[in-house]
């Protein structure tokens, strides 16, 4: 496997440089590789050939990240559970992936009925990193994200996804690692965006700078920037939002990249964000779990690109051998500037959900293009193609709600919200059932409480009556999700409005 | 103001943000050792005492705050 291979010979030939650097301990490139080596000899004399998903319990040390690139070379798949996450949701993804052998590096680990490779212990073994072969087909890695059954929704991960993810971003221009970098790993493992902190640094000799369980997020990825002097961040939109207040004291000249993903990025934070990086490029990138993290980007910047629809900035295009489609209900190709549900077709498309048929009879259509059949995956996400060729996201596609009969999108009623409002507050619009079980407009204010009459005046100007919120609740802070989005379900729970 | 009453009103914003009462603040107390004090909690209660004291931390004390003792000891260097 080509990527395999690349890291191989990226670790061989950075021997000398810093791989991480985990709560202020640097560890080098040949640390790495004989944490990798020990971890591989454990695998291949303990794990049947047959036995290909392997559990991996994910801490914040070094060898858990040589636990990843050592299934690799192993030509096994990581299935990342969180030792945060309660134990029970664990043992229904090892269940799920029928999983019998856990990597935990723990000092005791907790996973009894499995059998463990203590990876804290393992005896001194001589450097191999030559990958075994590896067939494209198998996985390499499968993470859970939540189900609207309750059951946690597998998304399988293959060897030629996560290569075919590499070669995109290689042949793409703007953005190239060098082994001086030094870049920030903010996410949790079983969360797919920590592929491309940990993937990219390690192809390119760079130094991955990871974020201790325990400490204050936010404060310690500034003392990172500030301290390490970070080159390359990634990061999700609302990190920034909770740095919004303290931008002033921000200037961060080191960082050349700032790539955001996993959620909407909102121009006007995006242009004081940029203020504070005055030398880094900013990118908007789009792309869910299912097509292997990234799928495209909109290369931001706050005078010359600053595309943007409902105060959203644009996805941009697809990356090297990526397809976007729009399309409608029946999965027909929208004209451009029409507003369809974004769909995704090339060779970084998952294999389908994990033993969910369902599932994937909703999520994937193949379709013929110039005779050859090109499988879609549905993104749930609403976006239009604009004249020149660049996508613009408008909303979920489930956040597109049905009030009083008139279809509202979710994130136009946040904008018009927003705009008249001079406080720098998140707003939040949601749809909340009422006891006859109609679906009202509520508005969620991240904030003490303040008088919205000025917002609802304008928002009456802007928009049609179905489309002004009935109801507004004021949160001191909004509910987030593991991953750092903002939890709906759970603000829906604010509003009584019965 | 002492310290004994500035701990005091610190412990009102951490009561008021959590909303139990279910630990005793030290010098040494972490974010380790009180239920429900995480990354985002933390912005609350820093939001509030800013409010209670009057005073608005800047990002370079915030930064090196590592326990309840380093809190105090910025608020005195506020006020």
């Amino acid at each position: 496997m080509k990527f395999v291979k690349k890291l191989q010979d990226s670790i061989e030939s950075y021997s000398d440089c810093n791989a991480l650097c985990i709560n202020n301990t640097f560890y080098t490139y040949h640390d790495f590789a004989i944490e990798i080596s020990k971890i591989r000899d454990a695998i291949a004399n303990t794990v049947e050939d047959s036995e290909k998903l392997i559990g991996l319990v994910t801490n914040d040390d070094l060898q858990t990240y040589a636990s990843i690139l050592a299934l690799w070379l192993e030509g096994k798949a990581y299935v990342p559970v969180n030792p945060s996450t309660p134990i029970e949701r664990n043992h229904k993804v090892f269940e799920l992936t029928e999983t019998r052998y856990v990597i935990d590096s723990s000092k005791t680990s907790i996973y009894k009925d499995y059998k463990v490779i203590a990876s804290g212990a393992l005896d001194d073994t001589d450097i191999n990193l030559k990958p075994k072969h590896v067939s494209g087909d198998q996985i390499a890695y499968i993470l859970f994200t939540s189900g609207t059954t309750g059951l946690p929704k597998g998304v399988p991960i293959t060897f030629d996804n996560v290569n075919a993810l590499v070669n995109a971003v290689d042949v793409e221009p703007e953005f190239n690692l060098v082994p001086s970098d030094r870049c920030l790993q903010m996410f949790e493992l079983t969360f797919d965006f920590s592929v491309v902190t940990y993937l990219f640094p390690f192809l390119s000799g760079s130094c991955v700078y990871t974020i201790p369980k325990g400490a204050i997020k936010y404060f310690y990825i500034f003392k990172l920037i500030k301290e390490q002097k970070l080159t390359v961040l990634t990061m999700v939109p609302s990190i920034i939002n909770y740095l919004r207040p303290y931008f002033p004291e921000i200037n961060a000249p080191d960082v050349r990249y700032c790539s955001f993903g996993g959620g909407a990025l909102h121009s006007d934070i995006a242009k004081e964000w940029s203020e504070c990086l005055p030398n880094c490029k900013i990118f908007n990138y789009y792309g869910p779990t299912e097509f292997t993290v990234y799928s495209g980007f909109y290369p931001y910047h706050k005078e010359t690109h600053q595309k943007a629809h409902n105060g959203i900035v644009a996805i941009g295009t697809p990356q090297e051998d990526t397809l976007y489609l729009v399309v409608n209900k029946d999965n027909e190709e929208v004209p451009v500037n029409v507003t369809g549900e974004l769909s995704l077709g090339g060779p970084q498309i998952t294999p389908g959900y994990w033993k969910n048929e369902e599932r994937n009879a909703q999520s994937f259509f193949v379709r013929e293009e110039n005779g050859r059949k090109i499988r879609y995956y549905k993104t749930g996400d609403l976006c239009f193609k604009d004249e020149e060729g660049d996508f613009l996201y408008v909303g979920r596609a489930d956040f597109q709600v049905k009030i009083r009969g008139y279809r509202v999108e979710l994130a136009e009623v946040e904008f018009h919200a927003k705009t008249k409002s001079d406080r720098k507050v998140n707003m939040v619009a949601l749809d909340i059932t009422n006891a006859l079980g109609n679906a009202e407009l509520g508005l969620a204010i991240e904030s003490e409480e303040f008088d919205t009459e000025e917002i609802f005046d304008y928002m009456k100007t802007k928009m049609p009556d179905y489309m002004i919120p009935g109801h507004v609740k004021f949160i001191k802070e909004f509910p987030h999700s593991i991953n750092g989005k903002i939890n709906r379900k759970e603000l829906r729970t604010y509003f009584d409005i019965n | 103001m002492s310290k004994e009453e500035i701990l005091s009103k610190v412990k009102e914003a951490f009561v008021s943000v959590l909303e139990h009462d279910n630990f005793q603040l030290a010098d040494e107390t972490t974010a380790d050792d009180v239920d429900g004090w995480e990354s985002v909690t933390h912005m609350m209660i820093i939001s509030e005492v800013e409010k209670s004291f009057g005073i608005k931390f800047k990002l370079m004390d915030l930064m090196n705050m590592n326990n309840v003792g380093d809190l105090i000891r910025t608020i005195e260097s506020e006020l």
